[in-house]
């Protein structure tokens, strides 16, 4: 479950369709240009929402202190008007979903408790 | 007026009640008191390795319980049977703790988790009908669980948080935990439950949890009890379901398996929430039963037992003099020692004054001045007491399961009143003797300006 309407898993499905597509993505990334201020696309998650929220507490200290790390970083930058140096761009490895996965399964809990829970009285007139 | 058949009808059904009635109560005393109908006792097997009790009463419920050794004296580091207990029914590798509450609530079903010093209960309660599916879910709970960080800090860690201040405010528990910290030292002399000042950090966390399960719930160190469900049933569903359980202990963390010593001392906390005062003796344990102790505890009492009347028993007579306290008398069993404590709670003074009286009642025994009257009451509660425990259930499935993972047998009641008749008044009078002689342990949690010193109440500590 994406956090987003997404088209990629139809994409990725399909093999051809993946390799006329790649290019394209490629780019689109490059020019998105989260990755010139050090930023991972999860970052970009918008936060103001209680999934997310919940997911940002469930997320390895670690992880926490890097993320917020990056997005001072990247703030510092914006504020300066300045790209960081190229060898500390977020390389394409290093892009990984890591607050994804938390959010899909915060969404899936709470699919499985409305699905659990849900005695909807529908009246009659 | 009455037609003359409604009349004889009437008269037929009146004697016909009567003799029913009379026949029903022959058969109810021709049962003697003291040995127990056979589907009283437990009967025991094992399956695949694991050990298992049932006892069958043919009615429409069950229950059934896994028994693990792992109560607080166990744990290798403090607060470790409590994550587990609250850990159980959590989400497992198939399904979500919600799905298992939601289906478990669908079928009418129970589940509770609880520990002990001693065991760690898993229990569930449901319809006869349903044991294969609560078979089941014990053994997944047991052997899928995930552990998760997130339901640790979000779940686990504020339900501990929650219940700390229950036990943290309650002197009488206070007081019988540091009675037996003081008597045990480690393993039993752990705290129940740990306190708000008790710490955790760097012991309990959701790794170390894991890690306990994994040594604990093994095949050797668990009893799968059922009360109301047969034997070639229970074994069917167990055989089938319990596979996945490991043989035996993996886990990092080993069970602290060390026997029990008991030292004997004095420990006094402040408290402002009520004053209580524990007096313990070492007691009978399950591997060692000592039908004198037993006898004593239930001479000593407290609890009356007829309405508005103190009873017999000493401690009632003792408390009875200082009006607001409450006095009362129990043998603790554990697997291998045991705890006989007088526990005195209520305004500080009266549990002063109460507390000498107990100990002169205690020392009255050891002269030998119990009439043969009391100590027939006192037998014979002694025995009411073990038989009735052991029909209203839950001491039952506890103390079998112990007793099977413990003995490799359960505690069977029945046998053990059979040797309660034999107490003598000589041999209660040697038994109170040497507990006197020997090292008490005193607790006192509350007003320490007015709580007595083991000293002052003629006792060695």
């Amino acid at each position: 479950m994406s956090v987003y309407p997404s088209l990629a898993p139809f994409i990725l499905k399909r093999p051809w369709l993946t390799k006329m597509f790649k290019p394209l993505a490629t780019w689109y990334t490059s020019a998105a240009g989260y990755r010139q201020l050090g930023l991972r696309a999860d970052d970009l998650i918008v936060e103001e929402n209680e999934d997310v929220l919940k997911a940002l507490k469930r997320l390895p200290p670690q992880m926490a202190y890097d993320r917020v790390y990056r997005l001072r970083r990247a703030q510092q930058c914006s504020l300066m008007q300045k790209l960081l140096p190229k060898d500390q761009w977020t390389k394409p490895e290093e892009d990984t979903p890591y607050l994804e996965p938390l959010i899909a399964q915060i969404k899936a809990e709470a699919k499985e408790k409305a699905a659990l829970d849900a005695l909807t009285i529908v009246k009659n007139h | 007026m009455f037609s003359r058949t409604a009349l004889v009808r009437g008269a037929q059904l009146a004697t016909r009640r009567q003799a029913s009635c009379k026949l029903a109560q022959r058969r109810g005393y021709a049962a003697a008191a003291s040995s127990a109908p056979a589907t009283f006792n437990y009967e025991t097997s094992d399956v695949a390795g694991v050990k298992i009790a049932s006892r069958d009463s043919h009615g429409p419920t069950t229950k059934l319980a896994i028994v693990a050794k792992a109560g607080t004296r166990y744990e290798p580091a403090p607060g470790l049977t409590v994550g587990l207990e609250e850990f159980a029914y959590k989400n497992t590798t198939r399904r979500s703790a919600l799905r298992i509450v939601r289906e478990s609530e669908l079928l009418g079903g129970r589940l509770n988790a609880y520990h002990t010093r001693e065991a760690l209960v898993l229990e569930a309660s449901f319809f006869r009908e349903d044991l294969p599916y609560f078979t089941e879910l014990l053994a997944e709970v047991i052997s899928q669980t995930k552990y998760t960080t997130y339901e640790y800090h979000e779940e686990v860690e504020r339900v501990m948080h929650v219940k700390q201040p229950k036990h943290d405010n309650d002197p009488s528990v206070l007081a019988l935990d540091a009675a037996h910290a003081v008597a045990f030292h480690t393993g039993l002399g752990a705290p129940s439950y740990p306190t708000a000042t008790t710490v955790l950090k760097g012991y309990t966390d959701e790794n170390s949890i894991a890690a306990y399960a994994e040594s604990v719930y093994a095949k050797s160190n668990i009893a799968l009890v059922a009360d109301g469900a047969s034997s070639a049933t229970l074994s069917k569903w167990t055989e089938q379901f319990f596979k996945s359980v490991p043989a035996s202990s993996a886990g990092s963390l080993s069970l602290n398996a060390k026997s029990s010593n008991y030292y004997g001392g004095e420990q006094r906390l402040a408290h402002t929430a009520g004053n209580s005062l524990v007096i313990a003796f070492p007691g009978s344990s399950f591997g060692t039963f000592k039908p004198e102790v037993t006898v004593l505890a239930a001479l000593l009492g407290g609890q009356s037992n007829v309405k508005w009347s103190p009873g017999f028993t000493l401690l009632a007579k003792a408390a009875a003099s200082s009006p607001g306290a409450t006095a009362s008398a129990t043998n603790l069993a554990y697997s291998d020692a045991g705890l006989l404590t007088i526990q005195v709670s209520g305004g500080a003074t009266a549990v002063r004054g109460a507390a000498q009286e107990a100990v002169k009642a205690l020392k009255s025994i050891a002269e030998g001045s119990v009439s043969k009257e009391d100590l027939t009451k006192a037998i014979a509660k002694a025995k009411f007491d073990a038989l009735s425990s052991s029909e209203s259930g839950v001491s039952t499935i506890l103390s079998a399961g112990s007793g099977l993972v413990h003995t490799g047998k359960p505690f069977q009641i029945a046998e053990t009143t059979k040797s309660l008749d034999g107490v003598t008044a000589e041999k209660l009078k040697t038994a109170a003797k040497s507990l006197l002689d020997g090292k008490a342990s005193v607790a006192a949690v509350g007003d320490l300006f007015a709580l007595p010193y083991a000293e002052e109440l003629g006792l060695k500590v």
